[in-house]
């Protein structure tokens, strides 16, 4: 009885640290903070060089595109902090003047870069109260490119 | 109808309410009175439910704005169809439809059971209740679907978004409810047991039959769920890891551990608090995903929207139910103790052993990376998200193992296998999955995981085929038939083996389809008018960008020629937006996908210029996605297979005959397509409206869906895609002079049918009259031959019995004789 205690206590222990050490090390290099606009840019030098998931509302008419190519510019608030954008790729439907937006990228002095695949607009939620015109197409979750 | 609406619900409550205090009180005192009363309550809640659901779709129906569930999501406009869909559109409403549902699978559970599993039934009975309780608290307390406006009544509806009206929305939330509400029945069996104590494996066998039916709805509800994404969503793929993806995700991977689970507890007795736990955690985990996605604990997508109230509730109805539940687990663990032990690792016992951890830690890894934001903001006051690049390097891994997993498991023997009956088993097996991964090297793929995964699949199908065709060999020494009806028999005699073979047949083909996606490709590209892009092995040409438009909405589509390397056309591919008029900020992408067995070149116009006529497209090359689609309609097959009741193909048991039936199945096997070539042709009819040209009004767009192309391709003239085509021009043109004239759609279609000699030249038969029964052919001769069948089956089952010895001396007691022949029957 004893030994077998054993046996499963030293298994799990084992388990566990290896499967701990191996999620620890994933983790640091995949993992962002979720953060809303107001809280980096109220000191953003803290937050520059990190993975970031910024969720804010864009700007009304600050959304802009190069002609002929998929290169963007806008600006999102939140709490009257403001940050500037800029994305070069597809944005999903959802995607315009004060929709809820949660962006994944970088924060340098430039700006906030976004990576690719990174705008995430919410979805008109069948579940929200929906008040105006806020959302509409189900949006584009954002996937890492291609690789499913 | 408001008022009466909230007193239903408030009814069920008082009902659910009386049944589980009956039951409980009317079990311990042996006092069969109560618990038929409180079974009786569970009936009628099940009633008032129907009807309390009756009322709001009414409302939906009638359009009664002063409920404001109803005000929010519809309008006079939408199509009746939408209009019966939001009754699961928003978040009281989706609660009061699980009820609705739970109610009226409690009531079938109890019902089919309550001769079978008498000392059961009032503990089911009490906890369906009490779940239904908790659920109605949540309406009557928080989030009531017959609210209504106090003062003002709202004139109209604001109405469902209509790009959220598309054929998934409505089909996707049931299909998930159903498996996730089925669910609560093993459930509240298990509960049963634990309380009562009876935990030999009658339990078992009376949620056999709910949980594979629940988990098959609940499989389909996450593939819809994948297509929806896929199709309508536009961004190329079909998971994202999203929390409420995950959501439905997890009791998946409880409930396929508990489907195998049982088998060694049925067999060996084993396992026996691994069945309980798992049972209990794939509750918990519906409720959690219920949980997650409508209290804004995790971010999502789906906004859900964050309510602090609701997420207190189900906190504590879920801490609640861990108590009790895992408190019983462990009051009765003496008798859960295993009757065996594990004698061998090379042992089937071992294999469903792994199978349940590999499951069990998929389910953990998930949840913890999707409440990763939670935990770590309550920890450090930060949070941090995990994207899909961490759960995909985790479970790609995980996922191989649970594939290699289900092709070893089958070829082991109960108890322990030895080496020599080892290489027996696995020496094919093992030569197929080398030979598939041969074929990977020699085709061209490089990426080891794909690679891998080919591998095992070769391995798994390999391992399924060499069973059947063992199977069948056996039996055709034993019988003396043809290796057809051997086959059938086969199946018959084990239909959930064998219906599971089939089902893991289908799982091999979607991990191929999910193991396409490692080596596909992406491109994104600004074209202007006959510029080029080469995308793997398709060169794709933008023509044009037309602007069309209807009543509800612009469309401008980009027409899109696909050529092969060699230069060859491949045919024309229209991506497109649609601005509708009431949402005009918000256009919808519609994303053009070309299908084959190999792949999909998938287009989305990301934006475009229309004065220059350029457009920037994305492209996607997807290896293999159809086999996704396909896998799960295998998986569809077996799972009806494992279904099937017992005495269906027991005429295949018999010699002579067998084959007659065993041919008129094949027959109607091989027709089944038939049908579904016939409809390929009038969905190809629907108005595409690609816009490959300007119609002039709406009934020009209508009757080119429905006139035949004479150039040859077999497309009506409206979706012909075919370059250069005179026979489109002409028709069209015929069309637009009849329409100048003032002719009506069956006025034009009559002449054209003149015309041209006969029917051939519509796209479809005309419906009315006698051409009605055309359409009712396939359908009405596959009816009837399913009557044949089922017919000739019960004159063989029925002659074999009276050929068979005359059975001894019937016990005099008819309610004994009864349960012999129920519990004999469920011997499987």
């Amino acid at each position: 009885m004893k030994h077998k205690a054993i046996k499963v206590g030293l298994t799990s222990l084992v388990l566990i640290l290896s499967f701990g050490g191996l999620l620890y090390s994933t983790m640091s290099e995949s993992t962002e903070y979720y953060k809303h606009v107001d809280e980096v840019m109220g000191e953003p030098a803290a937050w520059y060089g990190k993975n970031l998931q910024l969720h804010g509302y864009v700007v009304p008419n600050s959304i802009m595109r190069k002609r002929n190519s998929l290169e963007y510019r806008f600006k999102v608030q939140s709490q009257g902090h403001v940050v500037d954008a800029s994305y070069t790729g597809i944005v999903p439907d959802t995607f315009k003047d004060e929709a809820e937006v949660v962006l994944k990228g970088v924060l340098s002095q430039d700006g906030f870069a976004v990576h690719p695949n990174g705008v995430m607009a919410k979805c008109p939620s069948k579940y929200e109260a929906q008040v105006g015109a806020k959302g509409g197409a189900p949006a584009a979750p954002a996937p890492s490119s291609g690789t499913e | 109808m408001a008022t009466l609406g909230a007193t239903l619900l408030v009814l069920a409550f008082v009902f659910s309410a009386y049944a589980a205090a009956a039951s409980i009180v009317g079990a311990r005192r042996r006092h069969a009175g109560l618990v038929d009363s409180g079974v009786g309550a569970l009936y009628l809640v099940a009633a008032v439910m129907t009807v309390a659901s009756g009322v709001i779709v009414h409302a939906f129906v009638v359009g009664d704005y002063s409920i404001k569930y109803v005000q929010r999501y519809s309008e006079t406009a939408q199509p009746l169809g939408y209009k019966l869909a939001s009754y699961w559109g928003g978040l009281d409403g989706s609660i009061m439809f699980w009820v609705f549902l739970l109610a009226l699978f409690g009531a079938a559970a109890v019902w089919i059971n309550r001769q079978r599993h008498r000392e059961l039934i009032p503990y089911v009975v009490a906890t369906l209740s009490v779940v239904q309780m908790f659920f109605l608290f949540l309406m009557i307390g928080h989030n009531n679907p017959f609210a209504t406006y106090l003062t003002d009544t709202p004139g109209a509806g604001q109405g469902l978004n209509p790009l959220l009206q598309n054929f998934y929305m409505a089909i996707h939330p049931p299909t998930m409810y159903l498996g996730f509400v089925g669910l609560t029945v093993p459930f509240a069996f298990c509960i049963a047991a634990l309380v009562t104590g009876h935990l030999d494996d009658s339990w078992l066998r009376a949620v056999r039959r709910w949980t594979m039916i629940s988990w098959f709805f609940l499989s389909f509800g996450l593939t819809l769920g994948m297509i929806w994404a896929y199709e309508e969503l536009g961004w190329g793929g079909f998971w994202g890891w999203d929390p409420v993806e995950n959501a439905g995700l997890l009791p998946w991977f409880t409930a396929t551990a508990f489907l195998h689970s049982v088998m060694v507890q049925e067999r060996r007795g084993m396992l026996r608090v691994w069945n309980v736990t798992l049972v209990i955690t794939t509750f918990l985990l519906t409720l959690f995903g219920t949980f997650m996605t409508r209290s804004g604990v995790v971010q999502s997508v789906h906004a859900f929207g964050e309510d602090r109230q609701l997420a207190l509730m189900f906190s504590a109805f879920m801490s609640f139910t861990l108590m009790f539940s895992f408190g019983y687990v462990i009051y009765r663990l003496p008798l859960l103790k295993a009757r065996n032990e594990l004698d061998s690792w090379a042992s089937k016992e071992a294999a469903f052993l792994a199978n349940n951890w590999v499951l069990l830690f998929s389910a953990l890894f998930v949840l913890f990376a999707t409440m990763f934001p939670t935990i770590t903001e309550a920890i450090s006051g930060e949070r941090l998200t995990v994207g899909p690049p961490f759960f995909n390097t985790w479970m790609t891994p995980v996922g191989l193992v649970l594939l290699l997993l289900t092709g070893i498991g089958p070829l082991l023997a109960w108890r322990s296998s030895t080496l020599s009956t080892m290489w027996h088993q696995f020496k094919w097996p093992i030569a197929a999955g080398l030979a598939a991964g041969a074929v990977t090297l020699g085709v061209g793929i490089r990426v080891w995981t794909s690679g891998v995964c080919f591998v095992i699949s070769g391995f798994v199908l390999g391992t399924i085929v060499q069973e059947f065709w063992r199977g069948a060999a056996v039996r055709r020494e034993a019988t003396g038939t043809d290796l057809f009806t051997a086959l059938v028999g086969l199946v018959s005699r084990n239909k959930r083996r064998y219906g599971g073979y089939i089902v893991h047949v289908g799982i091999v083909l979607m991990f191929m389809g999910f193991a396409g996606e490692g080596f596909g490709r992406d491109e994104q590209a600004l074209l202007k008018p006959g510029q080029q892009v080469q995308v793997d092995r398709y060169v794709l040409r933008l023509d044009a960008i037309r602007a069309t438009d209807d009543d509800q909405k612009q469309m401008v589509t980009a027409q899109v020629t696909v050529l092969d390397e060699a230069g060859a056309s491949l045919g024309t591919m229209y991506p497109a937006k649609w601005f509708y008029r009431s949402r005009p900020n918000e256009p919808t992408t519609e994303v053009a996908i070309r299908r084959s067995l190999a792949e999909d070149l998938y287009i989305v116009m990301a934006a475009f210029e229309l004065g220059e006529q350029s457009a920037s497209v994305e492209v996607h090359v997807n290896e293999l996605v159809n086999w996704i689609w396909i896998g799960f309609g295998l998986m569809a097959l077996g799972t009806g297979v494992a279904l099937l009741p017992e005495t269906v193909f027991a005429f295949a048991g018999a010699r002579a005959g067998a084959e007659v039936a065993a041919t008129l199945l094949l027959i109607g096997v091989l027709l089944t397509p038939a049908p579904a070539r016939a409809q390929d042709a009038n969905a190809s009819a629907a108005p595409a409206a690609k816009g490959t040209l300007v119609f002039r009004s709406p009934l020009e767009r209508e009757l080119a869906n429905e006139i035949m192309c004479t150039c040859g391709c077999r497309l009506p003239a409206g979706t012909c895609g075919m370059m250069n085509c005179h026979g489109k021009e002409e028709q069209l043109t015929k069309i637009h002079t009849m329409v100048e004239k003032g002719m009506d759609k069956d006025a034009v279609l009559a002449a054209f049918v003149e015309e041209a000699g006969g029917q051939h030249i519509l796209a479809r038969p005309i419906d009315e009259g006698a051409h009605k029964l055309l359409w009712l052919a396939p359908y009405t001769l596959a009816a009837l031959s399913a009557l044949g069948l089922a017919w000739l089956a019960r004159r063989w089952a029925a002659g074999r019995a009276e050929a068979a010895v005359a059975a001894p001396a019937a016990p005099a007691d008819d309610a004994l004789q009864q349960q012999l022949d129920d519990e004999l029957r469920d011997l499987d």
